[in-house]
């Protein structure tokens, strides 16, 4: 069941009820249930937040709280899969979820009561109709049973005959209009967003609340999981709210409260905290647009800081100890010379926030640090303490946590730099035909970052940019990528993440391989977890890698 | 010099912060008093002296009467704020006190906090109607009702007051009635989110 309000239909059907949360560990979900958690606590209304990370989290976590509550919230979670009959829930309780992993089951959608999904679909999501997918049981076993009849008395007359053939078509048109629905997974719109409409609706919201629905929106932007134009359009929305919300003067607010702005922003990683020469470095867009890991590209870049007249020792050092003139003139410089060096995208517009007399720190760069702190490099660090760690990290008065974050970033993205640059050197990246292939060796000192969903997908996208950039044959642009790394984090042994991406050519972020995978696993009988929310990472076992491959090609060309 | 002693007493006791007492210094205060002693003995001989007529001990006199009182004042000072600490501590610890704390008591301040134990707890059974009132929880009026808490370890179901149970889990958050959790909180069961 859609929920269109969700005022009524939501927030004020579990007030003064116990409420439990199970939390996605992404970002975007996080600030979501930083959201609610104020909500919540406004109104005295109890609850409990558990972060789950893969499927099997959820439906454990949910076995072993389901005596607590009767409400249950599920935050980027679960949307895609049939609740009713993973978490077979007793009659009393009611689920809420809220997802932006699309599509959603269609069991969900159309569930009577039990299941109400809260986010809202966007204009150019069709779900199938209701008579499509859906036909009167009673009929079918009606059927059945006259089969059983008919078969004993051996009788075909055409009546039955005609409504079998009627039963089998409507069964094959059903099972097409299921495939192209299911076909593409991808993002909706953000669910920290949707949280925060639901504060604004109910007059809590505040500048802190806006900070965390931008940081969601944020994460879809950085990590493009969110369509472009969608992103445009949330931004949009978000900067009425800013503008709202710190429209008074300086003098009036107190001087350590927390202050956002709407400007350009670079789009550099982490420069703020960097150098200018290794933010330009490691962020993907500049990066792979000069090449720069190739000696014409350091010579491009040098050309291009000499151009904007920035001395190498200041782009050398941290971006806080640069001469302040240069500083605030980067933005303007950077702007005048994006077109020559071909990057006219690099400042989008975007979000920062200051406290007190602290450095400003832009959206972007709390997304960065969240995703650092979600796979952290310390193997002693649990998945659920690391998504306690963002949520701290995105609360107000912890810099300490985010500068954490902050600095794992960094050798995160250094990492990521050093392998994509081993792919190129050593010719990794190999045409299967219809995608191309690369793995990451089994023992690369690095291995530890990239067996976690969010580092390989970043990994993944910033190969394959690299790879059309510098490749001749325009024909690389067309194709997605497929990118395996041994999965050193899991319990057992001899498994590989597998994580597939679109092509770069590609403007929709649409992703096919959640079914790809899906069936060339099943094909082929291998031994894989399709166990993230996010279906275009999946955990194979070694093994059956060479076969599971085999599969998905013949699959997709 | 005179009253050294009984001054380092002193800025021993203010240099370990609050919240902790050190060990009691039972041989600094037997130095401060001989020297009282000393001191005494040695103005008592000179008195007889000065009462014969002879004016110039009275200066020496003086000073020696005035290190006296300093040092009495400064073992006065040293003992009362001793049982002030130790009393502000059973309103923080509750009437056992911690292990490293008790070793650093001396035996009369040991009796005198079971006596202070005694009337307190006799004092607080009186109040209230039924079962007294326990006047060392909530010191100062508590802001919300309730309280948001992250479960340090799996410590399983557990029943709130009203009948609820919730799982306490590693890594979960919860939002439960302050008073509740208030042992769990102390027992680093859970842990309070600001």
């Amino acid at each position: 069941m859609l929920v269109s309000d969700l005022r009524k239909e939501f927030y004020d059907v579990i007030k003064g009820k116990r409420i439990l949360v199970l939390v996605h560990s992404d970002i975007d979900g996080i600030c979501a249930s930083k959201i609610l958690q104020s909500l919540f606590r406004a109104d005295h209304i109890l609850y409990t937040v558990v972060p789950v990370k893969t499927r099997s989290d959820l439906v454990s976590a949910f076995e072993q709280h389901r005596e607590q509550a009767r409400y249950f919230l599920l935050l980027n979670c679960g949307g895609c899969l049939d609740l009713v009959d993973v978490l077979s829930p007793p009659e009393d309780v009611k689920i809420f979820v809220a997802d932006n992993h699309r599509p959603l089951d269609v069991c969900n959608i159309y569930n009577g009561d039990q299941v109400r999904i809260l986010s809202q679909l966007g204009e150019d999501e069709e779900v199938p109709a209701f008579e499509d997918v859906f036909r009167e049981e009673e009929s079918e076993d009606e059927d059945e049973d006259s089969d059983e009849e008919d078969g004993k008395r051996r009788r075909f007359d055409e009546e039955t005959l005609e409504r079998r053939r009627a039963r089998r078509q409507w069964h094959q048109q059903r099972h097409k209009i299921i495939f192209d629905y299911t076909q593409f997974s991808y993002y909706g719109s953000s669910t920290a967003m949707l949280m925060f409409d639901l504060a604004w609706k109910l007059s809590k919201d505040n500048n802190e609340l806006l900070w965390w629905a931008i940081v969601g929106v944020t994460e879809g932007q950085v990590f493009e999981r969110t369509e472009q134009d969608r992103c445009v359009l949330a931004t949009g929305t978000l900067q009425g709210h800013v503008s709202r919300l710190n429209h008074q003067t300086q003098d009036s607010q107190p001087l350590d409260c927390l202050r956002i702005t709407f400007e350009k922003e670079l789009k550099l990683a982490l420069y703020r905290h960097w150098s200018l020469v290794e933010s330009m470095r490691h962020s993907l867009y500049a990066s792979t647009t000069l090449k720069l890991w190739t000696l014409r590209g350091e010579k491009r870049l040098q050309e291009l800081l000499a151009e904007m007249g920035l001395p190498l020792v200041q782009c050398r050092q941290l971006y806080s100890g640069m001469d302040v003139n240069l500083r605030q003139d980067l933005r303007s410089l950077l702007e005048e010379k994006s077109e020559k060096y071909g990057l006219p995208d690099l400042l989008f517009p975007s979000f920062s926030a200051s406290r007190g007399f602290r450095i400003k720190v832009g959206s972007a760069d709390y997304v960065y640090s969240a995703a650092a702190l979600l796979e952290p490099p310390q193997k002693d660090i649990t998945p659920t303490a690391a998504a306690l760690d963002v949520a701290d990290c995105l609360a107000v008065g912890r810099e300490e946590v985010l500068e954490r974050g902050i600095e794992g970033s960094k050798q995160q993205l250094s990492a990521i730099y050093r392998q994509v640059q081993t792919f190129l050197d050593m010719n990794q990246v190999i045409s299967a035909g219809p995608f191309l292939y690369a793995t990451v060796i089994q023992g690369t000192p690095d291995a530890w970052f990239f067996s976690a969903p969010h580092c390989l997908t970043l990994l993944a996208r910033f190969t394959l940019r690299a790879h059309v950039s510098v490749s001749r044959g325009r024909k690389s642009g067309a194709l997605p990528l497929v990118l395996t790394s041994p999965d050193v984090r899991a319990a057992q042994p001899d498994t590989c993440l597998v994580c597939g991406i679109p092509p770069t050519s590609e403007d929709s972020r649409r992703n096919f391989f959640g079914k790809a995978f899906e069936q060339a696993a099943e094909k082929t009988a291998s031994r894989a977890e399709l166990e993230f929310f996010d279906t275009n990472i999946i955990r194979l076992s070694v093994d059956d890698r060479s076969k599971f491959f085999d599969a998905l090609i013949s699959l997709l060309s | 010099m005179l009253s050294e002693k009984a001054l380092e007493l002193i800025k021993e006791l203010d240099r370990s912060k609050d919240g902790k007492l050190p060990a009691f210094n039972e041989d600094i205060i037997r130095k401060v008093l001989e020297e009282m002693n000393t001191l005494f003995q040695q103005n008592q001989r000179d008195v007889g002296e000065a009462a014969a007529g002879e004016i110039r001990y009275f200066p020496s006199i003086h000073l020696r009467h005035a290190a006296l009182d300093r040092n009495k004042r400064c073992l006065l000072a040293y003992l009362y704020n001793r049982l002030e600490r130790i009393r502000a501590m059973r309103w923080e610890f509750g009437s056992i006190l911690p292990a490293d704390i008790r070793a650093n008591l001396c035996e009369p301040e040991t009796q005198w906090f079971n006596r202070y134990n005694k009337n307190l707890a006799s004092y607080m059974r009186s109040l209230g109607e039924a079962g007294g009132l326990d006047l060392t929880q909530d010191t100062k009026p508590p802001k919300n009702l309730y309280v948001e808490v992250r479960c340090l370890r799996d410590y399983g179901e557990w029943e709130v007051e009203e009948g609820d149970t919730v799982v306490l889990q590693k890594d979960t958050t919860h939002y439960l009635p302050l008073a509740a959790c208030h042992h769990l909180i102390r027992q680093g069961v859970l842990e309070q989110v600001e």
